[in-house]
């Protein structure tokens, strides 16, 4: 009953508020997924997970192999039949469970780059652009003119004439990618697009599919599992784990205040520390952390604390040592024990009263190993984390 | 509201299929497979409980009384059992030894080697059967007769013996082990060999204690396997075996159904058994593969690496070079000899050679037309046959249906029953139709398409899960419709793999015995058959004649395939 109301209210907001007209701010949902459960016979790869999409978002979905990720984005291409759960596009549903709808694939409108491409080596590239324009059943000129612009979108317009099965991995992306827009769909679904590139191409192809994600205005879905990939290129960003969604927020956020263990240890890298909080020294702006050995930490909440929290969770970045240590609201004396350069960052190995700390400072300043260093980070880098449910 | 909830799910899936082409096709597909495969042998068990009147269908008393006499045919359950061992054993350790040398050994030819190691396959075990008859009977054979010639005294050997049938079925119905046992020796990583090389151990230890562990189970997978086929092979046993009364179950039945009045009741209680046996040894076949897919063969092919043999090297090869010598060149050779000749002999001074038997084989009515008929039926059941087939394998592979692995069974199901059982029971589920199909090519057609699914469902399973599902899924993404993803991305891309497998389906019609034997009537003979009667009843140089129109028809076609498929592995390389 929930759900037939929100769908409702969905149809009302883009009834009575055109989408280019809209003044305010909160753009009405594209794409929207509700309590979607997928089964594999007993084995359930998606535990319910609900999440919606403002036209011309670009979400990304982040979480290790086997997390439910693709599974999820392909459900929504119509290549995955779910258990139960709702997607709606545009406000219709293209599956429910409760109104027994499964719209095919072919006419949910949305497009899709694939992790192998799928570039039909059977056809040119010309060819593998019309693929969509030719089911529906447009002007032979119409299409040309619309494959050469998205080849142009994709700088490979000088090899529509190649047959497809000649083209480098790179330039089959592009392909793929061309043949994904060149139709005009609303949505584009990627699934790990950039995977099978090298880590040159991936952070060019990066910044030239952010470019053509503004130019286009599409509402777009993103599977990955690298984590800097999907912060570079996303709005928000959705963190999955075994079929479950752990948060769902902007990158900087998701990074700054992870919810729970698994996401502050799986998006860049932290110290977790374990602990209670000390509710009686606590303050209105922030609380304080009593580590295991007996440390204090003065730390922040972003969510009301609950009282089961034991972890808080210190990004190895946001840490000073010596002359960078300036923070005022935790100043720790300890040594280091270990020095590793990597290259853009030097990461240390610091013994302090709570154990071992992991620092990483930019390689212009190096530190002996040995040296006594005062630690120093503020309170609203030391986040208090949900207690994981598992 | 609960309980509507639970069925909405299944009846919301069940509507999605009845609505869409897909699931049209799909349905009609299914039933006429299902039928096709499971009617008959619901007839022949029928039938097997028939105690009343062997003739009169439906039975005018049930019992098991068909079952109880088969106390009394022990003897030929032992033979069967006897012969099939041996031939097993005989085509494992020549497979085995085979398979070593051609994938880990360095010999010189081995790419020929290998190639033409395919070659007693196509010869098919009939015209095998024939030719060592030729080769080796107990008189007039070609290695008796030179014995005699060179003084020798008595016969050096006598092919009419249990021993020369099991002899001639390792040879021409065991090449499958040396397939199954090179597949799991190139599918081990050649690391763990030489890990072994590296702690210190010589060849000879690496051998027995890396190597023969690892392809263990591959190599009791394939005698597993071989000796089921063994247990409904027909061909050498009706060439080789009843000329001295050395009966096993395929022969026996066919005797008690050419034997006045036929004894259909017994001969189907004895091909049910038959096929109960078949069926519980493939089914152990399955269940060791399966236990051993993932630590085995790892679907993985590994660069080969070859050892050095050294002095050896030449042994090896020889030993190559003997059983192509034996399997290959002796009876083609004696094959095509006697087809030239007026009276077979080895003696060539004495020969003397005309082109006569062909010439009768090309006049002769019957001949004529049961060789046009097999081009024709060749030529049918290969084009319809691949079409439903890339259509089945597309539905258990690639659809996700509900069922799907149910459909596999079924469509699998004719590997596990002797083809000449099979045979058996399409005449007599047909026999009992009110269409009157019986003695016309189209129940041979329908027949073919039965009994070759199994063989064409794999390799065309191969060449469908070649192509990227993803490449599929793109199509409907795109926009496309089901039929119109078929149209323009799938069919395209298996078009080589199709023609392969067209030609694969082609081969097995042409060279069919056991379906063919009870199907073919009075104006719907094919070659097959014709060349088994042409034995008992005409000459063997007539006979040879006929074999080797049969075996230079089913050579261009393998030549075809190789080329079609060389071609297409280069594409897969370039792409």
């Amino acid at each position: 009953m929930k759900q037939a109301e929100r769908i409702e209210t969905v149809t009302e907001m883009t009834a009575a508020a055109p989408v280019d007209a809209s003044p305010e701010p909160a753009k009405p949902p594209h794409i929207v997924v509700s309590d979607l459960v997928i089964k594999y016979g007993a084995y359930t790869a998606v535990h319910g997970v609900s999440f919606d999409i403002p036209k011309g978002e670009h979400l990304t979905l982040l979480g290790p192999s086997g997390c439910g990720k693709t599974t999820t984005l392909r459900s929504i291409a119509g290549l995955e039949h779910p258990f139960s759960g709702e997607i709606l596009i545009d406000g219709h549903p293209v599956y429910s469970s409760s109104r027994r709808v499964n719209v095919p694939t072919e006419q949910r409108g949305v497009s899709m780059v694939f992790q192998s491409y799928a570039i039909w080596p059977h056809m040119t590239v010309f060819e593998n652009v019309a693929y969509g324009l030719r089911v529906r059943k447009i002007s032979a000129d119409a299409i040309r003119v619309a494959v050469e612009k998205s080849l142009d979108l994709v700088q490979m317009r000088r090899y529509a004439d190649r047959p497809a099965s000649q083209l480098s991995g790179g330039q089959q992306q592009r392909v793929a990618l061309a043949r994904a827009i060149a139709f005009e769909p609303a949505v584009v679904l990627f699934d790990e697009p950039l995977s099978n590139l090298d880590a040159k191409l991936r952070g060019e192809m990066r910044v030239e599919l952010k470019d053509l994600q503004r130019t286009l205005g599409i509402s777009s879905v993103y599977v990955t599992h690298d984590q800097e990939e999907a912060f570079a290129i996303s709005d928000r960003v959705v963190i999955m784990n075994e079929g479950r969604i752990e948060q769902i927020g902007g990158p900087q956020d998701i990074y700054d205040r992870p919810r729970n263990s698994f996401v502050a240890d799986f998006v860049g890298s932290a110290n977790l520390i374990n602990g209670r909080v000390d509710k009686a020294a606590s303050g209105a702006d922030h609380i304080t952390f009593r580590t295991e050995s007996g440390l204090s930490l003065k730390a922040l909440s972003p969510r009301p604390v609950k009282g089961d929290e034991a972890q808080v969770a210190i990004r190895t970045a946001y840490i000073g040592l010596g002359a960078t240590a300036t923070s005022h609201a935790n100043r720790i004396e300890g040594r280091v024990a270990r020095r590793m350069f990597h290259g853009d960052f030097v990461q240390y190995l610091i013994d302090w009263p709570a154990g071992q700390l992991v620092v990483r400072r930019p390689p212009a300043e190096l530190i002996e190993e040995g040296e006594t260093v005062t630690i120093a980070f503020d309170a609203e880098h030391c986040v208090l984390l949900e207690a994981s449910t598992s | 509201m609960a309980l509507q909830s639970v069925d909405a799910d299944a009846g919301f899936d069940r509507r999605g299929l009845g609505l869409t082409s897909q699931g049209i096709i799909t349905a009609v597909i299914l039933i006429i497979c299902g039928a096709l495969v499971l009617y008959p042998l619901f007839f022949l068990f029928a039938e097997s409980l028939n105690i009343g009147d062997p003739q009169v269908f439906p039975p005018e008393r049930i019992g098991f009384g068909n079952y109880v006499d088969m106390l009394f045919d022990w003897r030929i359950i032992g033979n069967t059992l006897k012969v099939a061992l041996f031939s097993t054993g005989i085509a494992v350790t020549i497979g085995f030894i085979l398979a070593w040398i051609l994938t880990r050994t360095e010999i010189p030819g081995r790419a020929v080697l290998e190639r033409l190691m395919e070659v007693p396959f196509y010869v098919t075990p009939l015209v095998g059967a024939l030719s060592w008859s030729i080769l080796a009977a107990p008189q007039s054979g070609f290695l008796n007769q030179a014995w005699a010639y060179f003084g020798g005294s008595n016969r050096l050997i006598d092919v009419y013996t249990p021993m020369g049938v099991a002899w001639v079925m390792a040879l021409f119905e065991g090449s499958v082990a040396f397939v199954m046992i090179s597949a799991a020796m190139k599918s081990m990583d050649p690391a763990l060999e030489e890990g072994a090389r590296v702690m210190g151990a010589s060849k000879l230890r690496t051998m027995i204690t890396v190597t023969l562990p690892l392809v263990a189970p591959g190599v009791l997978g394939a005698a597993i396997f071989v000796f089921a086929e063994m247990l409904g092979s027909f061909a050498a046993a009706l060439v080789l075996g009843i000329p001295g009364h050395f009966y096993v179950i395929t022969t026996a039945i066919w005797e008690l159904t050419l034997s006045y009045p036929p004894d259909y009741g017994r001969a189907s209680a004895l091909g049910i058994s038959l096929f109960v046996i078949m069926f519980a040894t493939l089914a152990l076949y399955r269940w060791l593969v399966r236990k051993d897919a993932y630590s085995t063969i790892s679907g993985k092919a590994f660069r080969p690496r070859r050892m050095q043999m050294g002095r050896w090297t030449w042994v090896l090869a020889g030993f190559c070079w003997l059983y192509v010598v034996v399997a290959v060149v002796m009876p083609l050779g004696a094959l095509l000899i006697t087809s030239f000749e007026r009276f077979a002999t080895v003696l060539l001074h004495q020969a003397q050679f005309t082109a006569q038997n062909y010439i009768t084989a090309f006049s002769l009515a019957s001949v004529r037309d049961a060789i046009v008929n097999s081009l024709i039926l060749g030529f049918g059941t290969a084009t319809v046959g691949v079409f439903v087939m890339v259509l089945l394998v597309w539905i258990i592979y690639r659809s996700r249906m509900p069922g799907a692995g149910v459909i596999e069974y079924v469509v699998m199901f004719p590997q596990a029953v002797p083809r000449m059982v099979f045979g058996l029971a399409i005449l007599w589920a047909w026999l009992n139709m009110p269409v009157s199909l019986y003695g016309t090519l189209w129940l041979l057609g329908i027949g073919y398409f039965t009994v070759l699914l199994p063989l064409g469902v794999r390799t065309l399973a191969g060449v469908v899960l070649q192509v990227d599902k993803s490449l599929e899924e793109c199509a409907r993404v795109c926009g496309a419709s089901w039929t119109h993803q078929l149209r323009t991305i799938t069919l395209p891309l298996l078009k080589p793999g199709i023609l392969a497998a067209w030609l694969l389906l082609f081969i097995a019609s042409v060279r069919e015995l056991g379906v063919s034997i009870y199907l073919m009537g009075p104006n719907s003979k094919v070659i097959a058959p014709a060349i088994v009667s042409s034995w008992s009843s005409a000459g063997t140089e007539l006979t040879a004649a006929m074999a080797v129109i049969q075996t230079l028809t089913i050579f261009i076609a393998v030549m075809l395939m190789f080329w079609v498929t060389a071609r297409l592995s280069k594409q897969g390389n370039e792409s």
